[in-house]
């Protein structure tokens, strides 16, 4: 049974490294985590534009001169048009374990409730953007760009996120 | 209008790479931070070494974009440490949520529709922790160049070659 990737770490990791340096040499480097502030400050502005104008974080962003032509939101366009057309015409390459959304080692651990497994990823995904924001950046902008380019600050983040989230992966996996 | 382009290009292959090197599997994100499988550590240590050297191969030539971000301790400290628990819980971060959101996995649309909510709920908090944790401790732009006193190719190169070596050679999976 064949449960590795479509293409391996070492293939990925190169590709990844040569797209950040022609990232850099055209634009600037990879970073994913602004453009949901732009989605959000671009719907505010559109449901409620003197609350978007008072807010000091959402005035910064959403401008139509920054969205509707912004180089970062059409880079978060393409990851998700990009994945999921290689999704779907590679889709019957990709492990079995790796499809759906109910992933084996969840269930085992948290059981089969489609709602827990949702609720999860709701939270943890509040959780990764509002500590994104507040450190500057995720891991496309912090540890992919951000170490790459030999800041301190991407280095600091890198150390404490991962000492973060494998101590809570392993509270979750604790045998019990 | 070229420059939406690129971007568009550069997220296409940017999404591509993460759903066929396997870092939108929660089974292979969730080892990786049980520290039992290594794909996808070998992957970004891969990345950011190719990355290191090219960027700073590009900065030799004054052909480098960059784009440093600031090192505000603590909020990056608690930034990281919030994004941390973020990730183990969701098994996804702001990238891979959104190509693994456009393979289809309900999971990953419930993290980005939390990270669009964390991103609104980070705003609505930026006016306190501005002076709180954003403005305090504050030591700019610097990266390892500054600190160490040493040109940043020199760096890189050393630091690509460590990072290329623990991912080619070191690191091992351990399955129990």
């Amino acid at each position: 049974m064949n449960d590795e990737p479509i293409i391996s770490w070492k293939v990925a990791g190169i590709a990844l490294g040569l797209l950040l340096t022609l990232a850099t040499f055209l634009v600037k480097p990879l970073g994913v985590s602004t453009q949901f502030v732009v989605t959000d400050a671009v719907v505010t502005h559109q449901v409620a534009p003197t609350f978007a104008e008072n807010n000091t974080y959402l005035s910064k962003y959403g401008e139509p001169s920054e969205w509707t032509v912004g180089y970062g939101w059409m880079l978060i366009l393409g990851m998700m048009v990009g994945g999921g057309i290689t999704a779907a015409l590679l889709r019957n390459k990709q492990p079995l374990q790796d499809q759906g959304f109910m992933p084996a080692m969840w269930v085992m651990r948290f059981g089969s409730s489609r709602i827990k497994r949702l609720a999860a990823a709701f939270t943890g995904g509040t959780l990764l953007l509002f500590g994104a924001r507040l450190a500057g950046g995720c891991t496309s902008g912090h540890m992919i760009s951000g170490i790459s380019q030999l800041a301190v600050s991407s280095f600091i983040f890198g150390l404490v996120t991962f000492a973060v989230a494998i101590s809570v992966a392993k509270i979750l996996y604790r045998k019990t | 209008m070229e420059l939406l382009l690129i971007g568009f290009l550069i997220g296409c292959a940017f999404g591509a790479i993460l759903f066929l090197g396997g870092a939108t599997s929660y089974r292979k994100i969730l080892g990786t931070l049980l520290l039992k499988d290594m794909s996808i550590i070998k992957l970004m240590l891969t990345a950011i070494g190719v990355g290191s050297l090219g960027i700073y191969l590009l900065d030799l030539g004054g052909l480098a974009n960059m784009s440093i971000k600031p090192t505000y301790l603590w909020g990056v400290v608690a930034g990281g440490g919030i994004f941390g628990i973020g990730w183990a819980i969701s098994g996804y971060c702001p990238g891979t949520c959104l190509v693994g959101a456009s393979e289809g996995k309900l999971d990953a649309l419930f993290t980005l529709l939390g990270a669009l909510f964390g991103a609104f709920v980070f705003a609505m908090a930026f006016p306190v922790l501005d002076a709180w944790l954003l403005q305090n401790a504050n030591f700019g732009k610097i990266t390892l160049e500054e600190v160490i006193g040493v040109s940043g190719i020199y760096l890189a190169i050393a630091f690509s070659m460590t990072l290329l070596f623990l991912a080619f050679f070191v690191l091992k999976d351990r399955y129990e």
